[in-house]
């Protein structure tokens, strides 16, 4: 008795295990539901698409097609989806291709998580490898087209990125490392460089840069000055004055710096360090033991002044959310006459990142008409009565100007950079009597 | 004569003003008043730092590079005081011991000032005995309810501890894969708790622990940018959510228990909040930095 309770048990997990596999498994086994006559699979479709038998012509066929599995990806009678897809493109192609993203990805390729397989791969057949729409670079330059041009036009190329991006990156995905890359540095680098090699050595002053990141000088995709170093170089490694900052390359820490922090920047940048200094609001991130590098690269940049990448990316870093607001805005149809520097995310354009006298680390005393008349004639803007003289209506301590109606980072979906959703709604803020009750 | 003009002046501003009462979460608070001005008239400009105890409040009234000490009785505010001195020129955070001493860090010169009570400077806080004295810059400071005085280093990644006389004690090392920390505190039972302002996280140090611990995951979803905390002696947590224009108050055990007042000029709303205090009373003081003003609330559960 208690046996058969047991099977019972058993062959009802068994049945809910089958159903629910079989469920999963709907889009590829959509075949046996049409009950298609024995050798109908595939036949009967290209009966009427006869254009695809040219297809099926092609070196690389996807494997469903090949086997004529034509109602694995589409039904043959209706569907919600265009082209009689089966379900969402994305979630046929996981139904077979299973792990292409690994689990907590540190990285992944933005048409991967939006599903856009058909980006890159044709669903049926291609010439191509891995029945890829083109070959090789050609493919991730029809979306990478600064990278594209970059790498065509550098003086000095780097070959495995002329020959192949995938040399280096990983197309779907990387589970621990940044911008795809299938292996971290230096340690993808020393694949091909030898770094037990003299001239090694020698080019790197004798300091044990082996285990050191590359791209702290060198551009991998390619440079117009010699050895793919970044085009921005700091004087002393233009020079080779390694022991500018670091100890000498024999003693016992010859990659450690001589001081820390912007101390170790002061050598130099004298003046700049003490005119920041010298203000009463400091960026505190220059204050601590990164100091400047928490901004700036201490050897070579893309970006002038050696900034770590372009401004919008290097404060993001820190002050991710308002670099949001500043993207909504941008993207936001309802901002055509977006703040030139907003829309180019040029935050140092309003605000000093080394210090100011100021609230926000504004140039002038206030983030209003002091700043916003560097690009706005604000006396011409609006015939409404602003500046010193007038009193906020809502605060006897403010005044009305740009910023009681406007927000100057990005109010995200607001429109006009308007601290409010509507013009109704900016007015009544102050003008009580003409709010509709 | 002049006490007694200030008294019916600030009680009618009391009694004038528009008494709100708001809700949010488990959190239910009252604005009371606001503090424009000193007694001359003079407008705050950009406050960032209030301190205070049942008898006084303390403001650090930034861009006026001043502080301004006033009387606490009865809800009322009196016999304001204006403290302006050479050593401490941009005060932007300001807190009281028990003595009555008040300390306030100057933003420019990045030292505390330790001042008497009535506002005499009695010298800069300099840690003495301090382990690599040359690599410190203190952001933040604390005191506790026995004096002691907690500093956040950010340039040697530390939490400084002193005995109420300026020597140091110990030092609790940040945690690793921190952001940048911003503000620090130390509730009713000893515990320090630090504010990471990029990943809008708290983080925890029991008391007489060696290191800090996560008290609550990021609150991206409820603030932006926070930049200082502090909390009541019922053990809440308040924290200043500065690019979000709010207060976000957390439990013990870091949970959410509601979100203060929001981005606004009317009264009961706030502007760029800087640092706040509440004491025993349930009173509360926030330096609405960009709203050139100090706003009071009264804490009703």
């Amino acid at each position: 008795m208690k046996l058969d309770l047991i099977r019972i048990r058993y062959s009802l997990l068994i049945s809910l295990f089958l159903i629910c596999a079989l469920m999963i498994s709907a889009p590829v086994s959509a075949q046996d539901k049409f009950r298609l006559k024995p050798g109908a699979k595939g036949e009967i479709c290209l009966k009427c698409h006869e254009p695809f038998k040219e297809k099926l012509k092609a070196r690389f066929v996807h494997t469903p097609v090949k086997i004529g599995e034509c109602s694995g990806c589409h039904n043959p009678h209706t569907s919600p989806q265009g082209k009689l897809l089966a379900a969402v493109s994305a979630r046929i192609c996981v139904s077979c291709h299973k792990n292409m993203v690994p689990e907590n990805a540190r990285s992944v390729h933005q048409i991967v998580v939006e599903g856009n397989c058909g980006q890159c791969h044709d669903p049926h057949a291609s010439d191509n490898k891995a029945v890829l729409v083109k070959e090789g670079n050609e493919l991730c330059f029809e979306c990478h087209k600064d990278m594209a041009d970059k790498v065509k036009t550098a003086r000095f190329k780097h070959k495995p990125v002329n020959e192949n991006c995938m040399n280096c990156h990983n197309p779907h995905a990387s589970g621990t490392l940044e911008a795809l890359l299938k292996d971290d540095l230096p340690a993808l680098c020393i694949k091909c460089h030898k770094t037990d090699n003299p001239a090694f050595a020698r080019q790197h002053m004798n300091y044990p840069v082996a285990g050191s990141r590359c791209n702290s000088c060198h551009d991998s995709h390619g440079s117009n000055k010699p050895v793919i170093i970044f085009e921005d170089v700091h004087a002393p490694v233009a020079e080779k004055k390694c022991n500018q900052c670091h100890e000498e390359a024999g003693s016992q820490s010859p990659l450690a710096t001589k001081k820390k922090g912007v101390e170790l920047c002061r050598g130099c940048h004298a003046e700049m360090v003490d005119a920041a200094f010298s203000k009463n609001r400091i960026h505190w991130p220059l204050l601590d033991e990164d100091g400047c590098l928490n901004c700036h690269s201490a050897h070579a940049a893309k970006q002038k002044k050696l900034l770590a990448g372009p401004v919008i990316f290097v404060c993001g870093k820190c002050h991710a959310d308002t670099v949001k607001l500043q993207q909504i805005s941008k993207n936001n149809p309802k901002n055509p006459g977006l703040c030139k520097p907003v829309k180019e995310g040029d935050c140092i354009s309003c605000h000093s990142p080394h210090s100011s006298d100021h609230m926000l680390l504004t140039e002038k005393p206030s983030m209003s008409f002091d700043v916003c008349n560097k690009c706005h004639d604000w006396k011409s803007h609006s015939t409404h009565p602003v500046g010193a003289k007038i009193i906020d209506p809502r605060n006897k301590n403010l005044s009305v100007d740009c910023i009681s109606c406007h927000r100057a980072c990005g109010t995200g979906n607001k429109p006009a950079m308007s601290q409010f959703e509507t013009v109704t709604e900016t007015c009544i803020q102050c003008h009580k009597e003409l709010e509709r009750r | 004569m002049k006490g007694a003009l200030i008294n019916v002046f600030l009680i009618a501003a009391v009694l004038l003003s528009p008494v709100k009462a708001f809700s949010a979460g488990t959190v239910k608070y009252m604005n009371v008043m606001s503090i424009y001005s000193d007694e001359k008239g003079a407008g705050l400009k950009s406050p960032e730092g209030v301190a205070c105890d049942e008898s006084r409040v303390v403001i650090a009234d930034t861009a006026n590079h001043r502080l301004l000490q006033y009387k606490l009785e009865d809800r009322t505010l009196t016999e304001v005081a204006e403290i302006v001195m050479p050593q401490v020129t941009y005060p932007v955070l300001v807190k009281l011991n028990s003595k009555s001493e008040i300390f306030a860090l100057d933003g420019r010169q990045r030292r505390i000032a330790r001042l008497s009570r009535e506002g005499v400077f009695k010298g800069y806080v300099e840690p003495a005995g301090l382990p690599s004295p040359e690599a410190y810059v203190p952001k933040s400071f604390e005191i506790d309810k026995e004096d002691n005085i907690y500093i956040l280093d950010v340039f040697s990644e530390r939490v400084i501890i002193l005995n109420p006389e300026g020597a140091y004690q110990s030092q609790i090392k940040f945690p690793k894969g921190h952001g940048f920390f911003s503000g620090i505190a130390v509730d009713f039972k000893g515990n320090v708790l630090l504010i990471d302002s990029i990943n809008a996280r708290v983080y925890s140090s029991a008391k007489g622990s060696e290191g800090f611990a996560t008290l609550t995951e990021s609150m991206k979803e409820q603030m932006r940018f926070p930049t200082g905390l502090t909390t009541d002696n019922r053990g809440r947590i308040y924290l200043m959510d500065r690019n979000g224009s709010r207060i976000i108050v957390v439990g013990q055990d870091g949970s959410f228990l509601g979100q203060m007042s929001e981005l606004g000029w009317k009264e009961g709303l706030l502007n760029y909040p800087s640092q706040m205090c509440v004491n025993a009373n349930g009173e509360v003081f926030v330096a609405d930095t960009n709203n050139n003003r100090v706003q009071v609330f009264i804490l009703l559960k």
